[in-house]
Protein backbone atom coordinates (compact mmCIF):
# COMPACT_ATOMS: atom_id res chain seq x y z
CA UNK A 1 0.00 0.00 0.00
CA UNK A 2 1.68 3.41 -0.90
CA UNK A 3 2.20 6.07 1.62
CA UNK A 4 -0.68 8.28 0.33
CA UNK A 5 -3.39 5.30 0.25
CA UNK A 6 -2.12 4.73 4.22
CA UNK A 7 -3.00 8.34 4.92
CA UNK A 8 -6.24 7.79 3.83
CA UNK A 9 -6.98 4.31 4.59
CA UNK A 10 -7.67 4.92 8.59
CA UNK A 11 -10.52 7.51 7.56
CA UNK A 12 -12.17 5.65 4.95
CA UNK A 13 -15.06 4.87 6.69
CA UNK A 14 -15.94 7.69 8.38
CA UNK A 15 -15.65 9.08 4.76
CA UNK A 16 -18.00 6.61 3.70
CA UNK A 17 -20.38 7.41 6.61
CA UNK A 18 -20.11 11.25 5.66
CA UNK A 19 -18.26 12.14 9.18
CA UNK A 20 -15.29 13.90 8.05
CA UNK A 21 -14.77 17.69 7.59
CA UNK A 22 -15.43 19.12 4.40
CA UNK A 23 -12.02 19.93 3.75
CA UNK A 24 -10.72 16.13 4.62
CA UNK A 25 -13.50 14.51 2.54
CA UNK A 26 -12.70 16.87 0.06
CA UNK A 27 -9.16 15.63 -0.01
CA UNK A 28 -9.99 12.05 -0.40
CA UNK A 29 -12.39 12.67 -3.06
CA UNK A 30 -9.20 14.47 -4.92
CA UNK A 31 -6.93 11.25 -4.13
CA UNK A 32 -9.72 9.07 -5.02
CA UNK A 33 -10.24 10.49 -8.19
CA UNK A 34 -6.36 9.34 -9.34
CA UNK A 35 -6.28 6.47 -6.98
CA UNK A 36 -8.20 3.18 -9.20
CA UNK A 37 -6.89 1.26 -5.96
CA UNK A 38 -8.64 2.92 -3.16
CA UNK A 39 -11.80 3.63 -5.15
CA UNK A 40 -11.85 -0.12 -5.25
CA UNK A 41 -10.71 -0.75 -1.86
CA UNK A 42 -13.69 2.22 -0.54
CA UNK A 43 -16.26 -0.13 -3.01
CA UNK A 44 -15.63 -3.09 -0.98
CA UNK A 45 -15.66 -2.06 2.10
CA UNK A 46 -18.81 -0.61 0.83
CA UNK A 47 -20.16 -3.87 -0.32
CA UNK A 48 -19.24 -5.18 2.38
CA UNK A 49 -21.51 -3.10 4.70
CA UNK A 50 -24.52 -3.53 2.41
CA UNK A 51 -24.27 -7.73 2.19
CA UNK A 52 -23.99 -7.62 6.08
CA UNK A 53 -27.26 -5.88 6.40
CA UNK A 54 -29.07 -7.94 3.80
CA UNK A 55 -28.05 -11.20 5.07
CA UNK A 56 -28.91 -9.94 8.95
CA UNK A 57 -33.01 -10.06 9.13
CA UNK A 58 -33.30 -12.72 11.66
CA UNK A 59 -36.73 -12.95 13.73
CA UNK A 60 -37.14 -15.00 16.75
CA UNK A 61 -38.90 -18.47 16.61
CA UNK A 62 -42.57 -18.25 16.80
CA UNK A 63 -42.60 -20.47 19.77
CA UNK A 64 -39.89 -18.13 21.67
CA UNK A 65 -41.88 -15.79 20.82
CA UNK A 66 -45.29 -16.91 22.46
CA UNK A 67 -42.92 -17.98 25.63
CA UNK A 68 -41.70 -14.61 25.89
CA UNK A 69 -45.38 -12.89 25.61
CA UNK A 70 -46.71 -15.31 28.42
CA UNK A 71 -43.47 -14.92 30.92
CA UNK A 72 -43.81 -11.12 30.13
CA UNK A 73 -48.10 -11.47 31.06
CA UNK A 74 -47.69 -13.31 34.00
CA UNK A 75 -44.39 -11.12 35.11
CA UNK A 76 -47.01 -7.99 34.54
CA UNK A 77 -49.86 -9.38 36.66
CA UNK A 78 -47.74 -8.95 39.65
CA UNK A 79 -46.71 -5.20 38.43
CA UNK A 80 -48.86 -2.61 41.25
CA UNK A 81 -50.17 -0.54 38.12
CA UNK A 82 -52.00 -3.51 36.04
CA UNK B 1 -57.13 3.48 21.20
CA UNK B 2 -58.38 2.91 17.62
CA UNK B 3 -55.19 2.40 15.98
CA UNK B 4 -52.35 0.61 18.30
CA UNK B 5 -50.26 -0.22 15.18
CA UNK B 6 -49.83 3.45 13.80
CA UNK B 7 -49.04 4.33 17.51
CA UNK B 8 -45.50 6.07 17.79
CA UNK B 9 -43.39 4.68 20.85
CA UNK B 10 -44.38 7.61 23.03
CA UNK B 11 -47.69 7.24 23.04
CA UNK B 12 -47.23 3.26 23.35
CA UNK B 13 -44.81 4.16 26.94
CA UNK B 14 -47.43 6.57 27.75
CA UNK B 15 -50.64 3.88 27.68
CA UNK B 16 -48.36 1.27 29.09
CA UNK B 17 -47.91 4.00 32.31
CA UNK B 18 -51.59 4.06 32.60
CA UNK B 19 -51.79 0.56 32.62
CA UNK B 20 -52.57 -1.24 28.77
CA UNK B 21 -51.50 -4.25 28.79
CA UNK B 22 -51.89 -3.60 24.61
CA UNK B 23 -49.45 -1.17 24.99
CA UNK B 24 -46.96 -3.32 26.42
CA UNK B 25 -47.69 -6.55 24.07
CA UNK B 26 -47.77 -3.90 21.12
CA UNK B 27 -43.79 -2.58 22.33
CA UNK B 28 -42.23 -6.13 22.84
CA UNK B 29 -43.95 -6.62 19.09
CA UNK B 30 -42.27 -3.97 17.54
CA UNK B 31 -38.60 -4.81 19.51
CA UNK B 32 -38.70 -8.42 19.87
CA UNK B 33 -37.12 -9.52 16.44
CA UNK B 34 -34.27 -6.81 16.38
CA UNK B 35 -33.44 -7.31 20.01
CA UNK B 36 -33.28 -11.50 19.24
CA UNK B 37 -31.27 -10.90 16.58
CA UNK B 38 -29.15 -8.55 18.58
CA UNK B 39 -28.53 -11.29 21.02
CA UNK B 40 -27.92 -13.55 18.51
CA UNK B 41 -25.32 -11.87 16.96
CA UNK B 42 -23.48 -11.18 20.49
CA UNK B 43 -24.00 -14.61 22.12
CA UNK B 44 -24.33 -16.81 19.23
CA UNK B 45 -26.90 -19.13 20.58
CA UNK B 46 -30.60 -19.00 19.89
CA UNK B 47 -31.43 -19.96 23.70
CA UNK B 48 -29.11 -16.98 25.14
CA UNK B 49 -30.80 -14.46 22.67
CA UNK B 50 -34.15 -15.91 23.80
CA UNK B 51 -32.51 -15.43 27.49
CA UNK B 52 -31.21 -11.53 26.82
CA UNK B 53 -34.81 -10.80 24.81
CA UNK B 54 -36.67 -11.82 27.87
CA UNK B 55 -34.49 -10.28 30.63
CA UNK B 56 -34.41 -6.71 28.40
CA UNK B 57 -38.16 -6.60 28.54
CA UNK B 58 -38.52 -7.72 31.67
CA UNK B 59 -36.02 -5.23 33.31
CA UNK B 60 -37.88 -2.32 30.80
CA UNK B 61 -40.96 -2.74 31.95
CA UNK B 62 -39.78 -2.95 35.87
CA UNK B 63 -38.33 0.48 34.95
CA UNK B 64 -41.04 1.99 32.38
CA UNK B 65 -42.40 4.53 34.57
CA UNK B 66 -39.36 5.80 35.56
CA UNK B 67 -38.72 6.54 31.73
CA UNK B 68 -38.69 10.05 30.96
CA UNK B 69 -38.20 9.77 26.91
CA UNK B 70 -34.91 12.02 27.09
CA UNK B 71 -33.66 9.02 24.84
CA UNK B 72 -35.93 6.66 22.52
CA UNK B 73 -37.26 4.27 23.83
CA UNK B 74 -35.58 1.66 20.81
CA UNK B 75 -32.14 3.12 22.38
CA UNK B 76 -33.12 2.44 25.22
CA UNK B 77 -34.00 -0.95 24.98
CA UNK B 78 -30.75 -1.34 23.08
CA UNK B 79 -29.06 -0.01 26.02
CA UNK B 80 -30.32 -2.93 28.38
CA UNK B 81 -29.60 -5.17 26.08
CA UNK B 82 -25.98 -4.54 25.21
CA UNK B 83 -25.78 -4.47 29.36
CA UNK B 84 -27.74 -8.26 28.93
CA UNK B 85 -25.06 -9.27 26.57
CA UNK B 86 -22.28 -8.13 28.36
CA UNK B 87 -23.32 -10.13 31.26
CA UNK B 88 -24.61 -13.19 29.60
CA UNK B 89 -21.07 -13.42 28.13
CA UNK B 90 -18.96 -13.10 31.38
CA UNK B 91 -21.24 -15.34 33.14
CA UNK B 92 -20.69 -18.18 30.50
CA UNK B 93 -16.88 -17.38 30.49
CA UNK B 94 -16.86 -16.54 26.22
CA UNK B 95 -13.72 -15.82 24.48
CA UNK B 96 -11.89 -12.91 26.36
CA UNK B 97 -11.76 -9.67 23.63
CA UNK B 98 -9.07 -9.14 21.76
CA UNK B 99 -7.64 -6.02 19.94
CA UNK B 100 -7.50 -5.44 15.95
CA UNK B 101 -4.83 -3.33 15.07
CA UNK B 102 -5.29 -0.56 11.83
CA UNK B 103 -1.86 -2.17 10.56
CA UNK B 104 -2.92 -5.39 10.19
CA UNK B 105 -5.00 -4.69 7.49
CA UNK B 106 -2.48 -2.34 5.96
CA UNK B 107 -0.75 -5.12 3.46
CA UNK B 108 2.86 -3.96 2.11
CA UNK B 109 3.05 -4.63 -1.33
CA UNK B 110 -0.12 -5.10 -1.80
CA UNK B 111 -2.95 -3.32 -3.49
CA UNK B 112 -5.91 -1.93 -1.25
CA UNK B 113 -8.68 -2.75 -3.55
CA UNK B 114 -7.71 -6.58 -4.00
CA UNK B 115 -10.91 -7.57 -2.56
CA UNK B 116 -14.17 -9.66 -4.27
CA UNK B 117 -17.16 -9.49 -2.04
CA UNK B 118 -20.07 -11.04 -3.91
CA UNK B 119 -23.66 -9.07 -4.33
CA UNK B 120 -26.54 -10.56 -2.15
CA UNK B 121 -29.42 -12.29 -4.60
CA UNK B 122 -32.74 -12.18 -3.48
CA UNK B 123 -33.66 -14.37 -6.55
CA UNK B 124 -36.25 -17.86 -5.05
CA UNK B 125 -33.66 -19.57 -7.72
CA UNK B 126 -30.11 -18.63 -5.78
CA UNK B 127 -31.41 -20.06 -2.36
CA UNK B 128 -28.39 -22.44 -2.07
CA UNK B 129 -26.10 -19.72 -2.70
CA UNK B 130 -27.65 -17.45 -0.36
CA UNK B 131 -27.52 -19.69 2.32
CA UNK B 132 -23.64 -20.84 1.52
CA UNK B 133 -23.00 -16.55 1.66
CA UNK B 134 -25.16 -16.00 4.93
CA UNK B 135 -22.91 -18.89 6.45
CA UNK B 136 -19.93 -17.39 5.35
CA UNK B 137 -21.05 -13.66 6.75
CA UNK B 138 -22.36 -15.46 10.25
CA UNK B 139 -19.08 -16.77 10.19
CA UNK B 140 -17.23 -14.00 9.74
CA UNK B 141 -19.12 -11.69 12.30
CA UNK B 142 -18.95 -14.80 14.67
CA UNK B 143 -15.25 -14.35 14.92
CA UNK B 144 -14.83 -10.56 15.09
CA UNK B 145 -13.91 -9.99 18.36
CA UNK B 146 -17.46 -8.83 20.78
CA UNK B 147 -16.22 -5.22 21.48
CA UNK B 148 -16.27 -4.83 17.91
CA UNK B 149 -19.10 -6.86 17.03
CA UNK B 150 -21.43 -4.70 19.01
CA UNK B 151 -20.38 -1.37 17.64
CA UNK B 152 -20.91 -2.96 14.13
CA UNK B 153 -24.00 -4.69 14.62
CA UNK B 154 -25.53 -1.20 16.66
CA UNK B 155 -24.00 0.73 13.45
CA UNK B 156 -24.06 -0.98 10.53
CA UNK B 157 -27.29 -3.54 11.40
CA UNK B 158 -29.44 -1.72 13.49
CA UNK B 159 -28.57 1.54 12.15
CA UNK B 160 -27.81 3.79 14.86
CA UNK B 161 -25.73 7.22 14.38
CA UNK B 162 -22.55 6.96 15.87
CA UNK B 163 -23.68 9.67 18.53
CA UNK B 164 -26.29 6.89 19.68
CA UNK B 165 -24.18 4.17 19.65
CA UNK B 166 -21.54 5.82 22.06
CA UNK B 167 -24.43 6.44 23.94
CA UNK B 168 -25.64 3.57 24.56
CA UNK B 169 -22.56 1.32 24.95
CA UNK B 170 -20.99 4.31 27.00
CA UNK B 171 -18.38 5.01 25.00
CA UNK B 172 -16.33 7.57 23.45
CA UNK B 173 -17.81 8.75 19.42
CA UNK B 174 -14.28 8.39 18.67
CA UNK B 175 -13.79 5.57 20.15
CA UNK B 176 -16.84 3.88 18.30
CA UNK B 177 -15.44 4.89 14.75
CA UNK B 178 -12.01 3.47 15.39
CA UNK B 179 -14.06 0.37 16.22
CA UNK B 180 -16.71 0.29 13.44
CA UNK B 181 -13.74 0.66 11.09
CA UNK B 182 -11.43 -2.16 12.18
CA UNK B 183 -14.73 -4.43 12.80
CA UNK B 184 -16.04 -3.49 8.66
CA UNK B 185 -12.48 -4.18 7.42
CA UNK B 186 -12.06 -7.20 9.42
CA UNK B 187 -15.23 -8.71 8.13
CA UNK B 188 -14.19 -7.59 4.42
CA UNK B 189 -11.01 -10.17 4.96
CA UNK B 190 -12.54 -12.79 6.20
CA UNK B 191 -15.47 -12.47 3.94
CA UNK B 192 -13.59 -12.38 0.86
CA UNK B 193 -11.37 -14.79 1.61
CA UNK B 194 -13.57 -17.58 2.69
CA UNK B 195 -15.89 -16.53 -0.94
CA UNK B 196 -12.41 -16.90 -3.03
CA UNK B 197 -12.06 -20.47 -0.73
CA UNK B 198 -15.71 -21.39 -1.80
CA UNK B 199 -15.44 -20.85 -5.49
CA UNK B 200 -11.92 -22.90 -6.06
CA UNK B 201 -14.03 -25.83 -4.08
Amino acid sequence: MRRECKAHFKKISEYLDGELDPGTMEEIESHLSECPECRDCIDSLRKTIRLCKQASPEGMPDAMKRQLHETLRQCLEGHPSR
Amino acid sequence: MNNIQQQTDEHLVRDFKSGSTRAMEKIVERYENPIFAFGLKMCGQPHDAEDITQETFLSAFRYLDGFRGEAKLKNWLFKIAARACIKKRRKKKCEPDRELSLESFMHDGESPGRYDIPDWSEDPADNVLRAELKHIIDKAVTSLPPKYRMVFTLRDIEGFSTGETAEILHLTPQTVKTRLHRARLFLREEIANAYAEKKIQ
